[in-house]
């Protein structure tokens, strides 16, 4: 085994250098590597490993998997991390020095990795492999894989800059009781009042989450970051955080609000909601067809209404957008194959093949209507659902359009991923942290100062933590680490702001 | 009235004659029983809710309906989750690792509680000890990952029952057993010139089968449910056993799942309701099934009449 390894790998680095020279295929000859990986380009090519982050598909069932090698001629060999302590596994794997040669991190993990000096700077091998990569990824990505002024990922962008949750109502109840959509705080105020003194249902229901951006926003509250005169706060020290929890708080007092909210998860309030015990819920795009479907059936009158994002007294509004690089595909120091991991993260990147990759073929996958990519279903959801797994790297110009085919799934999670990114087009803003590279303290806080933050402000909002006690709150979130993340946020900021 | 009465009693040769039931013994005999029944149809309730809900349409189940009966009842999502080739795949393994892992581990138990029960080996109370360590002490979860790398059984299936071969709790119930078998049984074998291992697979196995339906199935539980091991230890999805593949479907439904991955694509892909109830009920009997067949086995006395003192 470990000889057949050691003959694979000298065979590659042959191979490699008999690539930059020109050409010749010295190596081949002596070579056992797999033939049919030689089928696309000259020389044989090692069979590479790549670890990939949890889901569940099996990759040596997955198209888009043979799709790759087909393409690049690469033969890959996909490991995945567990659903659950994904972050120790990795760990483990990494004290262990297992041989792989390209991963996909997620911005923690790629943050501990940087620091423990585990993975490879990319800078030489981009230059001399990176054709594709250098016009696919936009500037400000690669801002985010930087440390110390050398990019040690390649980053993936998210699917374009998106709103995942707009505020939905039951037209017909508002309807029935001579409402109208609301537009403002106060309109909202006055139905949830109306709801729960004519139909005595639950006004708003939600799960969990304590921030509502759509009721926020009315307070100028929006991103976790904001630049505060040329400072950045976080928005727990804006004192309108202050206002938009009394205001909360107020609606949980006077019922307006699930009393459970503190303890639903998602699928309870779409339960709630869609058996007619709830009428108002802040819906993600992605549940519109099970809420939808499920409601029709008890009520085959009813219908959802998404509220445009509220506007504050001055007619203003903010709706964060979620964007940025959401996985970095790195090379640890330790991979067998470090020139061929980035040709192939390269090639998958050529026109063709990443469209492929994307969204398969035309006519077999998907389709174009409008000018809009649609999944032909079933065979798309059956061979290209994963995909996005496969994808190392994505087109920035193209991606989104290709993605969206995902969304078109579903008549009513098209509509409402359509309609949401509709409404939110003209007050989008993204966290001003976005293509910040790894923070150290950012990476190590913010987990644990989030769960602090979403506790204590259901505790403000179910009036069990009394509002005047805030300051403290906000003492304690800067004591545990708060003051290090805007001091680190803040010298980033001003050293790149432009 | 009189019909029920002799009903409610218990047969005559059960109780001295003469002492009749009053209305007080059997109210509370029917409250009592009213009572256990009704704590035992508790615990098969969250089967039959399982039940109910894969068995349901994903409408219903989602807006929250489905408790006792199937609402909109269907079976497709057994045909889809029976045809999904992960869930094959791991109903496999699972099967394969509680087989083997199930045998070997008993026969491995066996063959070190035999010796450790004769109070003429020697050492026998150091050896004990030694044992007795493991259950205490444990090298650690990193340390045990290094030492599986370089026995070669990462990713491999042994490695889901290897390390498990030898409870140590199990070993010491094996070992009394053996220890309250009269010694004279053994004497007599040998005198009829039985050899040391024709007195352990003749004599002592038989008699042993008790404690073996025990312990088996202690193991075989174990290595049914078992998914740390293979969390750990597994990355090939072809090795991935069914309680890894039910935790894996679960948790990837999950809110804080959805929440930290960030993943729209998960969120997409999500898995419905109903599928996640027919899975957990699929992985669920195979284990639950084993418990009538080794019933038989729970057979007391039969030690009865083969000594006589």
């Amino acid at each position: 085994m470990k000889k057949t390894v050691t003959v694979l790998s000298i065979a590659a680095l042959a191979a490699t250098a008999a690539g930059c020279g020109g050409g010749s295929d010295a190596g081949s000859s002596s070579s056992p590597a797999p033939s049919s990986a030689t089928a696309a380009t000259s020389g044989p090519k090692p069979e590479l490993r790549q670890l990939n982050q949890f889901d569940r598909y099996d990759a040596t069932k997955e198209a888009p998997a043979k799709w790759i090698t087909e393409r690049t001629g690469y033969t890959v060999k996909y490991d995945l991390l567990p659903a659950e302590n994904a972050d120790e596994k990795l760990n483990l794997l990494m004290a262990n020095k297992e041989p792989y040669d390209l991963m996909k991190l997620n911005k923690n993990q790629f943050s501990k990795l940087v620091s423990s000096g585990a993975l490879e700077p990319l800078d030489d091998l981009i230059a001399k492999y990176g054709k594709n990569l250098k016009q696919a990824i936009a500037p400000e990505s690669w801002e985010a894989v930087k440390v110390n002024g050398k990019i040690y990922a390649i980053p993936e962008a998210s699917s374009g800059n998106l709103v995942n949750f707009e505020l939905a109502v039951r037209q017909d109840i508002l309807d029935e009781l001579g409402l109208k959509v609301p537009t403002t705080r106060d309109e909202l105020y006055t139905v949830l009042k109306t709801i729960k003194e004519k139909k005595g249902i639950i006004p708003l229901t939600g799960g969990k989450d304590p921030f509502i951006g759509d009721i926020a926003s009315t307070f100028g509250l929006s991103t976790q970051w904001e630049d505060n005169g040329g400072t950045l706060r976080n928005y727990v020290e804006n004192p309108a955080m202050k206002e938009y929890l009394t205001f909360m708080n107020k609606l949980y007092k006077e019922g307006l609000m699930d009393p459970e909210w503190g303890i639903n998860t998602g699928a309870k309030a779409i339960e709630k909601l869609s058996s007619g015990k709830a009428a108002m819920y802040r819906v993600a795009y992605y549940d519109g067809g099970n809420l939808n479907n499920a409601l029709l059936k008890n009520f085959p009158n009813a219908k959802m209404t998404l509220i445009p994002f509220l506007k504050d007294a001055n007619g203003k509004n903010k709706v964060v957008a979620t964007t940025g690089v959401s996985w970095f595909i790195s090379i640890p120091k330790f991979a067998p194959h470090k020139d061929d991991a980035l040709k192939l993260i390269d090639a998958k990147l050529e026109k063709d093949t990443f469209k492929g990759l994307a969204i398969g073929q035309e006519g077999v996958h998907h389709e174009v209507k409008d000018g809009k990519y649609y999944p032909i279903q079933p065979k798309f959801a059956d061979e290209w659902a994963n995909a996005s797994a496969f994808v190392t790297g994505v087109d920035q110009n193209v991606y989104p359009t290709y993605w969206q085919a995902r969304v078109r799934k579903d008549p009513y999670v098209q509509s409402y991923f359509e309609t949401i990114q509709e409404n939110a087009k003209p007050a989008l803003v993204i966290d001003p942290l976005t293509f910040a590279p790894p923070l150290d303290n950012i990476s190590k806080n913010s987990q644990k100062l989030a769960k602090l933050v979403e506790d204590s402000f259901l505790k403000f909002i179910s009036g069990s933590e009394p509002m005047s006690n805030y300051d403290a709150f906000v003492a304690n979130w800067k004591a545990q680490g708060g003051d290090e993340m805007t001091k680190e946020a803040n010298d980033w900021y001003k050293a790149n702001k432009k | 009235m009189a019909q029920t009465e002799s009903v409610t009693r218990p047969p005559a040769s059960a109780r001295p004659s003469g002492i009749r039931t009053s209305l007080g013994e059997k109210i509370f005999s029917f409250l009592n029983y009213t009572l256990f029944v009704f704590l035992a149809l508790i615990t098969i309730f969250p089967f039959l809710n399982l039940l109910a809900k894969s068995m349901s349409g994903e409408a219903a189940v989602v807006s929250g309906k489905v408790t006792l009966y199937p609402i909109d009842f269907q079976l497709g999502t057994y045909l889809y989750v029976m045809k999904d080739d992960m869930f094959l795949n791991s109903l496999k393994v699972s099967v394969m690792v509680t087989v083997i892992g199930t045998a070997l581990a008993l026969f491995m138990t066996a063959l070190a509680a035999y010796p450790l029960s004769k109070p003429r080996l020697r050492g026998r109370k150091g050896f004990i000890l030694m044992y007795i360590f493991t259950m205490l002490f444990s090298g650690g979860l990193v340390p045990t990952y290094l030492l599986m790398q370089n026995l070669h059984l990462v990713n491999k299936m042994p490695v889901l029952f290897l390390p498990a071969m030898i409870s140590v709790f199990n070993m010491l119930i094996i070992k009394n057993y053996f220890e309250s078998l009269p010694d004279s049984l053994e004497e007599s074998a040998k005198l009829d010139g039985a050899s040391n291992l024709a007195i352990l697979f003749r004599i002592t196995v038989p008699l042993s089968m008790p404690v073996f339906a025990t312990i088996a199935l202690f193991y075989a539980v174990h290595f049914w449910n078992d998914f740390f091991t293979s969390m750990i230890y597994i990355n090939d999805p072809k090795l991935k056993p069914m309680q890894l593949y039910l935790k894996e479907l679960l948790v990837s439904s999950s809110d804080s799942f959805l929440q930290e991955n960030k993943n729209p694509d998960s969120a997409l892909n999500a898995t419905p309701q109903s599928i996640q109830a027919a899975s957990i009920l699929l992985a669920t009997i195979p284990i639950v099934v084993v418990y009538p067949f080794l019933q038989k086995y729970f057979v007391k006395g039969v030690l009865v009449g083969s000594v006589k003192e």
